[in-house]
């Protein structure tokens, strides 16, 4: 029932950060005991002074990062990270995939398996593994890469899930293409399934939903932790029998990840306002449900705040915005339609009840093979969530993430084509070979997710 | 040679004694020891089945559907009304269909059950499959699709188990390193834990016996074929001089045996239908011989009826007869007399054929559920003055 974080990198450290600090303030928000505890066993542990420490390890190889995650925590007064429950190095992985999985993380591998173990062995029972990472960095991608096949190895029958923050798609390094395309291809074979997060796709949502003028990593995380801890605080599911369910991770997997050649989950979350009009904003279920419905069939991961004509229920009748990029692209998805497999609604507030999810159970939005009543889920709370009054989530494998997996890909190739910076790769012991396996699987990957009829 | 055949018994010995390990783990007290089952094989013992306990055995072997020669005190080529003794090969041959209609898994899970308090019996999982599975690659994936969930729950229950396994360890290691002075309730937990530890220990014993029969069940199943074998070749060697109650040819045992059984089955009912049976008698020898001779070595035709084997041989005679333009009539009428249509012509007319078949069938369902009525109440009655026998009902 508890979950331990491995945070990895500077960009799961940080998104790490926020994830807590969302955690711990929504779980002591008001007088909502049941909730509260469920939520503090789940991500805190109770020192015998009553003070919330976060299940988490914290990896780096260097250690900026992490010391400034670790004071800020600290300096909340609500929580804080384990005092020793961190690792990290002088210098760091720059940027190459294969100095993080080939040196870092064989070199460092019995530290950080010590660390997780403490972590784990803490929990009366391990609700499963979360390892937060982005894909672009040396660090992140390679080193957690790396660790995530430890875990595997040490913990084979725990479910493990990978949040992936990738990065923007005009990226500052030149070689993420390369990381996220190495990163993707061993994590599909480790992970049980791969929870994704777009920089781009946020940032989007801070500019045009959150009004922010001046968009930081900061607001950019504290985006993804929300959405993230929308879905992991408890909720009561189909198997809970009327208590908080006891095993967030299987259910997930269970509910979206069956299938072991479709592991991509997608989120989108509704409503996303600026705080400081939450007090003058209105929300009822049937409008927001709407909305995140129509994001999940256009495909588009916020509202765009423009009136859509709809002629029946599927058939679409605005312009879908051709995407932008190689003609392949176009036919990836046929019709611009977004299938899914599975979709998992989270849904927490007020009247949480009396909120009708019909419309996510329409056949057509989902493939011919699985039955609406095996590829829909729902779980909900009736605890309003981190100061929204309502808040609907939308956990999605579907082929949402297929466009941006193809320019990754493609992009990757063409690099490859010329061969340009492998030897950087091939110097710390990664061949030319684990390139072109690496690019085989993600190109399965997008085929399977084509294929979705 | 010799040595590989010594090797072979030794190994048969030892997947015979694993099994004899399960039944003992199963609760099934007492179980006869390895060597018994292999002179059973060559029908050696005594007679092994008390007078009293022979007819709970029969009824309880014909509830799952095994019929033997034995049950119904018809012997082959012999002929009379006679008991006859029931050998420990035809026991071990029962057994055998026991364990492959899957009594045992059963009886595990019966056990399974009751020492496993905290079991909850899942939900019934309908995976929704299509009725004809088709290779192609929809179904393939949605199959696919279904055992990763399956792994889920697997994994899920595990993690349970483990969380269980850590509390009561747990509250056992409280429970001793408090060492309080003893009160009556810390002795009913106390006791309560020693019970329920017992209990996980015969669970855990259980399941180990099962997996190490499971490793080596194709042995005996092998080991069976030879058993089965000696039984038939035992049989044959019986007939080669038979002594046919009606003294015409016989084709193949199968099928005489099939028409001996009918024979003594009439010659049981009620005097009025001897008549009409005489009538019959020529054509139903007609019959059997057209019939062709097959069936298993347990085709044999329970009381009455409810059997499907008896079904074809009736039909076969039932065609003979029309074949021959007698009017159409059911083998156990109720008692109409015999001159109701024996000598007649196929003269009935349909309509009255039709409703005296009807009236027919309706007579003797009602017979057939009076007759299943007061087998179950005998057979209640006789369990419930006994002690160490438990029925379990299919």
């Amino acid at each position: 029932m508890s979950i331990v974080t491995v945070q990895l990198g500077q960009c799961g450290n940080q998104v790490g950060y926020e994830l807590f600090d969302v955690l711990c303030g929504d779980a002591l928000e008001g007088q909502r005991r049941v909730y509260s505890a469920a939520g503090c066993e789940r991500f805190f542990h109770q020192t015998t002074r009553g003070e919330l420490v976060a299940r988490a390890v914290l990896i780096d190889m260097e250690p900026k990062v992490i010391n400034q995650s670790m004071s800020r925590a600290s300096r909340s007064g609500m929580w804080s990270y384990g005092e020793t429950a961190h690792f990290s190095q002088k210098q760091g992985s720059g940027n190459n995939w294969a100095n993080g999985y080939c040196v870092h993380g064989p070199r460092h591998r019995d530290a950080v398996e010590e660390l997780v173990r403490r972590e784990v062995e803490r929990c009366d029972r391990l609700a499963g593994l979360m390892a937060m990472m982005s894909v672009a960095g040396g660090t992140g991608s390679g080193v957690g890469t790396y660790v995530t096949q430890c875990l595997r190895d040490i913990y084979p029958k725990s479910f493990i899930l990978n949040h992936l923050t990738w990065p923007y798609g005009t990226g500052e390094v030149i070689v993420q293409n390369y990381n996220s395309v190495l990163t993707l291809a061993h994590l599909y074979q480790l992970s049980d399934a791969i929870l994704v997060h777009e920089n781009d796709t946020v940032h989007k949502i801070c500019a045009q939903l959150l009004n922010i003028k001046h968009i930081s990593f900061g607001d950019v995380n504290r985006v993804i932790a929300h959405q993230l801890g929308s879905v992991l605080q408890p909720a009561l599911t189909a198997d809970s029998r009327g208590l908080y369910g006891r095993n967030p991770l299987g259910e997930l997997v269970s509910a979206l990840a069956c299938h072991p050649e479709y592991k991509l989950l997608s989120m989108c979350t509704v409503p996303q306002v600026p705080s400081v009009s939450m007090a003058y904003s209105t929300f009822n279920w049937p409008s927001v449900l709407k909305h995140l419905r129509q994001m999940l069939i256009s495909n588009t991961k916020m509202e765009e705040g423009k009136l859509y004509r709809i002629q029946s229920q599927l058939s679409i009748d605005w312009q879908v915005r051709p995407p932008a990029g190689s003609e392949r692209t176009r036919s990836l998805s046929g019709s611009g339609f977004n299938r899914s497999l599975a979709n998992l609604l989270v849904l927490r507030g007020k009247d949480v009840y009396s909120a009708e999810t019909g419309g996510f159970e329409d056949p057509a939005l989902y493939t011919s093979w699985l039955s609406p009543g095996e590829a829909f889920n729902s779980w909900k709370s009736p605890v309003p969530f981190n100061k929204y009054e309502k808040c609907a989530t939308l956990v999605s494998n579907s082929q949402a993430l297929l466009r941006p997996l193809d320019d990754m890909v493609g992009k990757a190739w063409n690099m490859f084509a010329s061969r340009a910076y492998i030897h950087q790769y091939i110097k710390f012991g990664i061949s030319e070979e684990d390139f072109l396996d690496g690019f085989t699987c993600i190109e399965q990957v997008i085929s399977s997710y084509s294929q979705l009829h | 040679m010799r040595r590989r055949t010594a090797a072979v018994s030794v190994e048969v010995k030892q997947v015979i004694g694993a099994l004899c390990r399960l039944l003992a783990a199963a609760g099934l007290e007492p179980v006869p020891p390895p060597d018994n089952f292999r002179r059973a094989k060559f029908d050696g013992g005594p007679e092994v089945v008390p007078v009293e306990n022979r007819k709970l055995v029969e009824a309880g072997l014909w509830q799952t559907g095994y019929h033997a020669d034995w049950m119904y005190g018809i012997s082959g080529g012999r002929g009379g009304e006679e008991q006859e003794r029931v050998c420990s090969r035809d026991l071990l041959l029962a057994l055998g269909w026991l364990l492959a209609t899957g009594k045992l898994e059963e009886l595990l899970t019966w056990r399974v059950q009751r020492l496993d308090k905290t079991l909850l019996t899942p939900p019934p999982v309908n995976p929704q499959l299509p009725n004809k599975l088709q290779a192609d690659s929809a179904s393939l994936r949605k199959l696919h699709w279904l055992i990763g969930c399956l792994r889920c729950q697997g994994r899920t229950l595990l993690s349970m188990q483990e969380e269980r396994t850590h509390l009561l360890h747990a509250v056992f290691f409280a429970r001793i390193a408090s060492s309080v002075p003893s009160s009556s309730s810390s002795d009913q937990s106390s006791a309560v834990l020693m019970e329920d530890c017992v209990c996980v220990q015969q669970l855990c014993d259980l399941l180990e016996a099962y997996l190490n029969w499971k490793r080596v069940e194709k042995v005996f199943w092998t080991w069976m074929d030879s058993v089965l074998d000696c039984h038939l070749t035992d049989a044959v060697i019986k007939k080669s001089t038979p002594d046919a109650p009606n003294g015409s040819a016989r084709v193949c045992r199968h099928g005489n045996r099939g028409l001996g059984k009918l024979e003594e089955m009439l010659l049981r009912l009620p005097p009025g239908q001897k008549g009409q049976r005489r009538g019959r008698g020529d054509a139903e020898e007609g019959g059997g011989r057209r019939r062709s001779q097959g069936g298993s070595d347990t085709s044999c035709l329970p009381p009455l009826l409810s059997s499907l084997c008896c079904q074809p041989s009736l039909s076969q005679v039932y065609r003979a007869r029309l074949q021959t333009g007698r009017p159409v009539r059911h083998s156990s009428q109720p008692a109409e007399g015999p001159g109701g249509g024996t000598e007649t012509p196929d003269e009935l007319p349909a309509s009255q054929a039709a409703q005296l078949l009807l009236h027919t069938e309706a007579l003797l369902l009602e017979r057939r559920d009076r007759q299943r009525l007061a087998n179950r109440t005998q057979l209640q009655e006789m369990i419930g003055r006994l002690d160490e026998l438990v029925l379990i009902p299919p």
